[in-house]
């Protein structure tokens, strides 16, 4: 069985699907309930595959234990689990709210960790366990404007690698997906849009991605940036200073945020 | 008097289409995105056509929950105002993706409203159709001939290309069309489908980005006005008897690809979509 957090996203529902498709049995989770109802009948109808949901937020710790208590009860063990649950408030760290700003942390940091924890405990030792964090292209320098949500998905990365070599002989792979932008919603979409050509060739397609995840953290890769153009950014930013690569990122993105929070 | 439902009856084809209905005099129910459209498109009707019996339900036929409810209230409409028949369905509903998008079903969003709306509305108003012994217009393309089925992959989800998609559910609407005629053969109700051509309207600028935007900008400009296929829609809505062919371009039947004949493929579609739907005709 599959675990999917976030999975009413745009991403979470390509994994879903993607899974569905290759025969597992599925617990998705999101806050959304509908959004849950309405891709649990989606799936069941396109794959028959058995879905499990249950609504939460997890960024609070009670529900994250109700979480599990209410996979324990479908008694079915878990070997995958896709962490997707994530969020991002674009712009200047003084320009947000902190209660906001804060939620980045909860979610994309806490959550993560508190839920990974919980699976990894229950696992079983004598099967094979699968994990995806999904961290971001933002993860590979500091992103002004973005400062908190890609400084949250650079501590997913570290700690997926350092995860990933801990459990290595424990028959348990970590992958840490790396998009760069991502069609999700029309905001997202719109968003993309506002950076012009650099947008449409740093984005990638979410079927594709769902796809490409799920084989490669099975063969037990350990990081997976989408894209060609994407993987080239992210071996370049690795060489170039962080300062300076701030410097950088910050003249782009003033630029596309003017254009995309005015529009 | 008979009646019209015709969906994305607000602008393009279905608004050109239900003006040429309406100015025969035939009832005309639209279906509209949204409520200020689907009022803006009355009004208009209204005042181009005086006299014009129109009702319109605003309903984001992307969502199979709008669909339903869209239809619900068109069926209780029929009920009331006439006799529970419809003698013409137009499903003309449909949209252009940029990326590949997903509805909240995790479906792509092309394959949701091309082609799974239609479906999902026909068997809604199927009772309505068969008491008038109706006709179901499907608004199809000729770009349908440059693709053929693909079942290991049906909404495209691995491999994406915008136009690969919209052409892939246009020839699947075609097979559903197909499987349908043989399904209700007996029952005298029919499916047809409308190729309108190369038509300027504002499809390929709802809901899409950058170069496919700029593309159907310039390619828009070489189209036709919609009032052209308005006329074959409505051709083979009032023709008596009912016209034997499938494909019709200019009010005339037009050769059309072997892979939308193909009678096996045309069943698994028909099933397939009854599945997505989560329905049985």
């Amino acid at each position: 069985m599959v675990l999917i957090t976030g999975a009413s996203g745009g991403l979470g529902r390509a994994m879903a699907m993607e899974c569905a498709r290759r025969g597992y049995t599925l617990f998705l989770t999101d806050r959304d309930e509908n959004g849950l109802r309405r891709i649990e009948r989606g799936i069941a109808l396109a794959h028959g595959a058995k879905v499990h949901t249950f609504a939460c937020d997890l960024t609070n710790c009670g529900k994250v234990q109700a979480l599990f208590q209410e996979i324990e009860r479908v008694q079915e063990p878990i070997d995958m689990l896709l962490n997707i649950a994530g969020v991002d408030f674009e712009g200047g760290f003084l320009e947000r709210d902190s209660a906001r700003l804060m939620t980045i942390v909860r979610l994309n940091i806490e959550a993560t960790l508190l839920v990974t924890h919980a699976a990894l405990e229950r696992r079983a030792r004598d099967a094979a366990f699968t994990v995806v964090n999904v961290c971001s292209l933002a993860s590979v320098c500091p992103m002004p404007l973005k400062a908190t949500y890609a400084a949250s998905k650079r501590f997913l990365l570290d700690f997926s690698i350092a995860l990933g070599q801990e459990l290595k002989h424990e028959n348990v792979n970590v992958l840490a997906l790396c998009p760069g932008g991502m069609p999700t919603t029309m905001e997202a979409l719109s968003g993309i849009e506002a950076q012009g050509v650099w947008g449409r060739i740093t984005s990638n397609s979410l079927g594709t991605i769902a796809k490409n995840t799920i084989d490669r953290a099975l063969k037990g890769k350990r990081v997976y940036v989408p894209g060609l153009v994407n993987r080239a950014l992210s071996a370049l930013s690795r060489m170039v200073p962080p300062v300076l690569a701030a410097r950088l990122v910050y003249h782009r993105w003033t630029q596309a945020q003017k254009k995309w929070l005015n529009t | 008097m008979k009646t019209a439902v015709i969906t994305g009856a607000t602008s393009g084809i279905g608004f050109a289409t239900a003006k040429a209905f309406a100015s025969l005099g035939w009832r005309v129910i639209g279906i509209g995105r949204d409520e200020r459209s689907c009022e803006r498109a009355r009004q208009e009707l209204q005042v181009l056509i005086s006299g014009a019996q129109t009702e319109y339900f605003a309903a984001d036929l992307i969502h199979q929950s709008e669909v339903v409810k869209a239809a619900n209230k068109v069926s209780a409409y029929l009920c009331e105002a006439c006799e529970g028949k419809l003698e013409v369905l137009v499903n003309n509903a449909g949209g252009v993706r940029s990326v590949y998008t997903t509805t909240a079903e995790g479906y792509e969003q092309q394959f949701a409203l091309n082609l799974l709306a239609g479906v999902l509305f026909t068997h809604k108003l199927l009772d309505c159709l068969k008491a008038a012994n109706g006709r179901v217009l499907f608004t199809g393309s000729n770009s349908h001939k440059h693709i053929r089925p693909r079942f290991d992959d049906i909404m495209l989800e691995r491999r994406y290309h915008c136009l690969t998609a919209y052409k892939h559910t246009k020839l699947l609407g075609m097979l559903f069309a197909q499987a349908f005629n043989r399904r209700f053969e007996k029952e005298h109700i029919r499916a047809y489908v409308v190729d309108p051509g190369l038509v300027n309207t504002k499809i390929g600028m709802k809901q899409t980005g950058g170069l496919v935007r700029f593309v159907w900008e310039l390619r828009r400009r070489g189209g036709c006005t919609p009032d052209l296929p308005a006329q074959t829609y409505v051709q083979l809505a009032s023709a008596a008897p009912a016209p034997e062919g499938f494909y019709y371009y200019r009010c005339l039947e037009r050769p059309y690809s072997r892979f939308a004949k193909d009678e096996q493929a045309a069943a698994r579609v028909f099933s397939l979509c009854e599945r997505y739907c989560g329905i049985r005709f």
